[in-house]
């Protein structure tokens, strides 16, 4: 294509000539230039030596005409993009002349005006560092900032904050830059051009300012580029921009956007705010969707909500209750409801001839592998092939056959399984599991205790059935009671800060008689009951309880879950921990870093600190002797605070690639869990093509952690990719009786409900980390790090913890009465919009379904009818639809 | 290439992600502590350190404080890993190690190493080779050999004297088609093309779905589409939606041209193309996509001159590798013409190209998409009504869109105007299609 070739070519050629022979020298370009100027550009180009001569004249009156007209033609010619305009061009020798007549000049108003024009011109000509483009600026006439264009803007932005910064290492006043400052967002703001408004504001540390000039055409993009920044930005700004942010979406009613602030903030003050500034009832009942996602206790009083019935509605939704009716909705739109067995999701029959071979292994360890399995597949479904099969045949029926088959505390396992299978069903939970209450078995009545807390998990009843079910048990003589009894509080009531519990349990850990492994899981327990709380009490029970240990019991594997118990009380509540980091220093030294490490990796768990991330991995660096531990947690804290975004998330990646080829061997054990951390339910190819290698390693831990963490990687998603991996592992290592648990372990993982269900804690666009989530995870990988102690030995059912970071990964669109509604919808991979100009694409490579959907790790779903309008922002987990007033049917 | 690898030196054992060979392995062996090794089939080159070099990217990609932040924090991992490195290099020297190493497995293969053939292996030590010259001889491979990549026919450095494999040449791949993968994938995303929604949705279906989502087919029991072909006008999109894929798939891209698949020698055209499906196969899962294929697939009559019959022997080689004796895994095929008429109907059978897909011009609906994308970047005078040019009778394709927009873009730059004006649009139309008109003879357009 050729445009027109007599003007725009040929301008266009002859500007581009001249910047670059700007770069030149000045007096060779106008000798050489004069010849081949167009005619109107000589012209222009004396008329303008001509208003220069006339600045320097006396008469006041010819002065004022001649700056008016080099006034115009600076105006009339100026932002343009490719080429430094004409008029700037031809006055650039006169810089220096003008500079020196404003020098000399009287007081006027002409010194105004002749400053306005100097400080356009300083644009191009002021030496780097000057900032004399401000300097005139601010004694100029100050006028309408735009009218000069925005390159000059851009400009006078920049030295502002450069002259900030001056300023504020010499305490010099501010004011007359702040004015300028306001004239610029202004501008800023009414041209599109938000993010360049919230750097500026970011430079002077004024934010404030931008909450009086978001109007409602731009503060969705505001308020996206602060939230985004905030990511990144050091503390405190990050909470400052995030505050700024929550204060704008209220200033427009964006409630639920400014919901996801405050819980990211976990600031409930704000979250108490937002449910009595809003008055839409409907609205309410999309944030009580929201926070019980989030998984957190919160309690609505009289302020929030007046009337009574629409509280206990409400708080019927922020506890969960309708949880299983949803997850069930979506598991019979998808037709999946029929259970399915272990030997279903092995798929032994794709494997060639040696299937059967499995034989050897000790067909106990098979049974309880293939009781997770089961206890994974069909979670939450209510109903499988193994524990619920109608006992019609004989009293007790198939469902004690099956779990008579696993031996002692393998039965503790199938037991609780029961609770896995009917997850946050509580009524006909507890009606199930209820049998086995009467057993004369310790293992069947500790594994029910188990069960009953896992129906609970993420469940809030106001009866509070599993506090009355297991509280008396705590106390038996059976060790293994006790810890189903508290390991059931724990998941049930996790993140509640129960106190009536924790009476209960401190008084375990001051128990000098109780076992050492009691008393490690009642610090887990409460640990996740008071996750990210910072309670003073119940860190100084298990500081004592781990003091009181004997030097042998320091090196039990089960002694390290007490740091970790401890470590969760602080979950990502930063500095809070540096009180007793410091109490962990006097410890015996066989514990004392590990519980260095441990406390460190949870305190900043999910905030993306890069000077953390640096601190732990120096502790890697180090080459240790034989027995020293802390590196693994060292680790798994790489992860855990890398995990926050997308950015860090990949380069810890790397960074764990290189901790691979140098680590030694307790390093490497921890690095596939640490993987598994990072893309949980997101199974990564690269990620997952290391974890395949390493599932061969020669070292068997290594081997067995890799196993497991292709299972969390893949977690809920069905991937085949991955369950042919696990395939061929399972023929592979059909003769090593540890490794096979593990591989069943991760295919059921795989196939985590069905292929419904996620454990990734991020929710809501990635954007809000559940704590809840997140401790039942980090739990589970530190348990794996003592593979053959725990996981492999008699305490198996730590497995469990995972149920506190399943959640459906599904969009169930609600209708005003809450009941299901079926509309259709796109679904695609989630696009970073922040800072693009237009209205560009959410979503990319999107296919269209109709609700309930399933959501994969990376997706983002949006509305495609304009009927109905969704309650939140975000389309994840319940939304409510509202019917749209302004919608009129296409024909 | 020429450099042997001495293979079992620090590599770990390779994954196990292709069904079956683990089992394989181990059927005649039951040898559980060594990982399954892949005698007879070459291993799929790890990616390993150009995958790991890559960086993330980052999306704003306006500047301002976001991008820098976001960089700053890649910055502070880079540091931080070279931190970590030159630690670890300063307490455990590795450099010496591998010298020593090196020289070590240097010293045992000897210098002058000859080349020569693998024929067959014999056992996990042994194998019988031949060299250009002479016989063939029963010799050992050495124990830091790869033993994974060795297989029959390939190309092995020997010792001088004992005979004994001591090396294996890699990669001979031809260089034309190493040149076809495209590395950096192309900008275009399925967001910069506007409607063909059923298009897309096709294409994903037979294409990229198959490749990550291999259980729905297995699960419904049918085998996947194993490519498809693009037709339609000039201008509508085939190759921005090729991009597209390209862009958004993590598989083996491979573009191809048709007219690159003739060449000068007899033989030689065939010749690529195999290699072509070679290399595809060894990168699976890849996607071929080769671009007017009119140039090599046409009707099959009676050839006159050399140059024909060859072109049609190439056409046959395609043939055969769409769907021929071997099997082809996980390799998908795109193809794009504006002449389907004229395509051999062997060529577009099912199982072949299973899927057609019609690229018509663009109805006022996806007019309006096209125009909405290539003007949601560009700042708009308010005075601008796109819906004339919408609903305007001319034929307009997708490329001549796009070719408006710009012109208008440009008209405005002329005159030094941030925002695009209405007059601009008109002007920019008025002359596309005066172009697409009367500017080209109508024999050589369309």
């Amino acid at each position: 294509m050729a445009p027109d070739p007599n003007s725009a070519s040929g301008s266009g050629t002859r500007d581009e000539a001249t910047v670059k022979v700007l770069a030149k020298d000045q007096k060779k370009k106008d000798e050489k230039k004069d010849e081949d100027l167009s005619e109107e550009d000589l012209a222009l180009k004396q008329q303008l030596e001509l208003y220069v001569e006339r600045v320097q004249d006396t008469d006041p009156g010819l002065q004022k005409a001649a700056l008016e007209s080099m006034r115009q033609e600076i105006r009339t010619s100026t932002s343009s993009m490719t080429s430094v305009p004409k008029p700037l061009k031809f006055l650039r020798p006169h810089y220096g002349t003008l500079k020196a007549y404003y020098e000399i000049m009287g007081e006027s108003d002409l010194k105004k005006y002749l400053a306005d024009i100097l400080s356009v011109l300083a644009l191009t000509m002021s030496a780097e560092g000057e900032r004399e483009s401000l300097k005139f600026r601010l004694l100029g006439s100050e006028g309408d900032i735009g009218s000069w264009g925005h390159e000059y803007v851009r400009n006078l932005a920049g030295e502002i904050s450069q002259e900030y910064a001056k300023r504020q290492t010499e305490e010099a006043p501010i004011d007359d830059l702040m004015e300028l400052v306001q004239q610029i967002v202004a501008f800023h703001m009414k041209h599109n051009a938000e993010p360049e408004a919230v750097d500026l504001l970011m430079e002077v540390e004024d934010l404030d300012l931008l909450v009086e000039h978001v109007d409602s055409t731009n503060f969705k993009r505001t308020c996206l580029y602060l939230t985004s920044a905030a990511r990144y930005l050091p503390g405190p700004d990050d909470i400052l921009v995030l505050d700024i942010a929550y204060m704008i979406y209220l200033k427009f009613d964006e409630y639920p956007n400014a919901l996801q602030i405050a819980l990211f903030l976990d600031n409930l003050q704000y979250v108490k705010q937002i449910f009595t500034s809003c008055d839409d009832l409907l609205m309410k009942k999309q944030f009580c969707y929201i926070i019980a996602r989030h998984g957190i206790e919160f309690e609505l009083d009289d302020d929030m909500v007046v009337e009574d019935e629409d509280r206990y509605a409400l708080q019927d939704i922020i506890n969960n209750s309708k949880l299983s009716e949803g997850y069930l909705t979506l598991a019979r739109d998808i037709e999946v409801m029929e259970p399915k067995s272990p030997e279903d999701i092995y798929k032994a029959h794709l494997l060639d001839g040696r299937a059967s071979a499995g034989a050897s292994v000790d067909s106990a360890r098979q049974n309880l592998a293939a009781t997770f399995v089961n206890a994974f597949v069909n979670a939450g479904f209510g109903q499988d092939k193994l524990m619920t099969v109608p006992a019609d045949a004989s009293s007790g029926g198939a469902s004690g056959g099956w779990l008579f088959k696993n031996k002692e505390h393998g039965k503790a396992s199938a037991a609780a399984s029961l609770g896995m299978i009917l997850l946050w069903d509580v009524d006909s939970g507890l009606a199930q599991i209820d049998k086995y209450f009467h057993s004369s078995d310790s293992h069947v009545i500790a594994g029910a205790l188990l069960g009953v807390g896992i129906v609970n998990c993420n469940i809030n009843n106001d009866c509070d059935p599993a506090l009355a079910l297991l509280g008396d048990y705590v106390n038996k003589e059976d060790p293994s009671i006790r810890i189903g009894a508290i390991m059931g509080l724990g998941i049930s009531y996790a993140g509640s800060q129960n106190d009536q519990i924790r009476f209960k349990l401190t008084a375990i850990l001051n128990d000098a008689k109780a076992p050492l492994d009691v008393i490690a899981f009642t610090a887990i327990s409460l640990g996740l009951i008071y996750v990210g709380s910072c309670n003073e009490e119940v860190a100084q029970a298990i500081i004592f309880a781990l003091m009181d240990r004997s030097e042998s019991e320091l090196g039990e594997p089960l002694t390290r879950l007490l740091p970790l118990g401890l470590g969760l009380l602080y979950l990502g509540k930063q500095e809070s921990v540096e009180a007793t980091a410091e109490v962990s220093k006097t410890f015996n030294e066989k514990i004392r870093k590990y519980c260095d490490m441990t406390l460190l990796s949870c305190a900043y768990a999910g905030t993306g600190n890069v000077l953390k991330v640096q601190n732990l991995l120096g502790h890697c660096a180090q080459h240790l002797e034989k027995g020293e531990t802390h590196q693994g947690p060292a680790v798994l804290g790489i992860a855990m605070v890398a995990m926050a975004e997308e950015l860090g998330l990949e380069m810890a990646i790397r960074s764990l690639e290189h901790l691979l080829q140098y680590g030694e061997q307790n390093i490497r054990r921890a690095i596939p869990l640490a993987l598994g951390l990072l893309c949980i339910s997101n199974p990564k190819v690269n990620v997952m093509d290391t974890l395949s290698r390493l599932s061969h390693d020669t070292d068997s831990e290594v081997a067995m952690a890799a196993v497991i963490s292709l299972g969390l990687i893949g977690a809920g998603t069905n991937n085949a990719r991955i369950a042919g991996m696990l395939r061929n592992l399972s023929s592979y290592y059909y003769k090593d009786a540890n490794l096979l648990f593990c591989v069943r372990i991760a295919q059921g993982l795989v196939h985590l409900g069905k292929g419904l269900l996620t454990l990734n804690p991020f929710h809501s666009d990635r954007f809000l980390l559940s704590p809840v989530a997140l401790a039942g995870i980090t739990t589970l990988l530190f348990a794996c790090l003592e593979m053959k102690a725990i996981i492999l030995g008699k305490y198996h059912y730590v497995l469990y913890y995972v149920v506190l970071a399943m959640q459906p990964r599904m969009l169930l669109t609600v209708d005003e009465n809450l009941k299901p509604l079926s509309v259709p919808v796109r679904v695609g991979q989630a696009v970073d919009v922040v800072g693009q100009a237009g209205r560009p694409k959410t979503i990319t490579g999107f296919q269209t379904h109709s609700t309930p959907v399933l959501l994969a790790a990376g997706d983002r779903a949006e509305l495609a009818t304009e009927k109905y309008i969704p309650l939140s922002p975000i389309l994840e987990g319940f939304v409510i639809l509202k019917e749209n007033p302004d919608y009129k049917e296409d024909n | 290439m020429g450099q042997g690898t001495p293979g079992g030196l620090n590599r770990q054992g390779p994954g196990g992600d292709r069904k079956g060979d683990g089992a394989d392995k181990k059927d005649k062996k039951f040898e559980p502590a060594a990982p399954p090794a892949r005698v007879g089939r070459k291993q799929r080159k790890q990616k390993g350190p150009e995958a790991a070099a890559r960086l993330p990217t980052v999306t704003p990609l306006t500047k301002c404080k976001l991008r820098l932040l976001k960089m700053e924090r890649i910055k502070d991992y880079l540091l931080m890993e070279e931190e970590f490195v030159t630690n670890q290099e300063r307490l455990k020297p590795q450099e010496e190690k591998a010298e020593e190493d090196r020289s070590k497995v240097d010293d045992l293969r000897g210098s002058p190493m000859s080349v020569g053939n693998l024929e067959e292996l014999i056992d996990e030590n042994h194998a019988i080779v031949s060299s250009s010259v002479g016989p063939e001889y029963y010799v050992g491979i050495l124990s830091f050999v790869d033993k994974d990549q060795l297989e029959p026919g390939c190309a092995i450095l020997m010792h001088n004297k004992v005979l004994s494999v001591v090396g294996l040449l890699q990669d001979e791949v031809d260089p034309m088609v190493s040149v076809m993968k495209v590395e950096k994938a192309p900008l275009e995303s399925y967001a910069d093309i506007g409607g063909l929604d059923a298009q897309i949705q096709e294409i994903k279906e037979a294409v990229e779905l198959p490749l990550t989502h291999p259980e729905l087919y297995e699960d419904i029991g049918i085998k996947p589409p194993k490519g498809v072909i693009l037709y339609g006008e000039p201008g509508t999109g085939k190759t921005l939606l090729a991009k597209a894929v390209a862009n958004s798939t993590s598989a083996t891209f491979l573009r191809v041209v048709g007219s690159e698949l003739i060449q000068k020698y007899l033989g030689d055209g065939p010749k690529l193309v195999r290699e072509l499906f070679r290399v595809a196969d060894d990168l699976s899962p890849s996607i071929v996509f080769i671009d007017e294929i009119d140039a090599v697939g046409t009707k099959r009559y009676d050839a006159h001159s050399g140059g024909e019959r060859e072109i049609q022997r190439t056409m046959l080689e395609l043939l055969n590798q769409l769907d021929g004796f071997d099997s082809r895994g996980d390799v998908k095929v795109i193809l794009a013409t504006n002449r389907i008429e004229s395509l051999d109907p062997a060529l577009l059978r099912p199982g072949r190209i299973d899927r057609k897909i019609e690229f018509p011009l663009p109805d006022i609906k996806t007019r309006r998409r096209i125009f909405q994308i290539h003007t949601s970047r560009m700042t708009l005078a308010d005075d601008v009504n796109l819906e004339e040019f919408v609903m305007t009778k001319d034929e307009f394709s997708g490329a001549d869109i796009k070719a408006i927009c710009t012109e208008a873009g440009l008209l405005a730059l002329r005159e030094r105007r941030m925002k695009v004006t209405h007059a601009d649009f008109k002007k920019a139309k008025e002359k596309v299609m005066f172009k697409k008109k009367e500017g080209v003879p109508e024999g050589l357009y369309m």
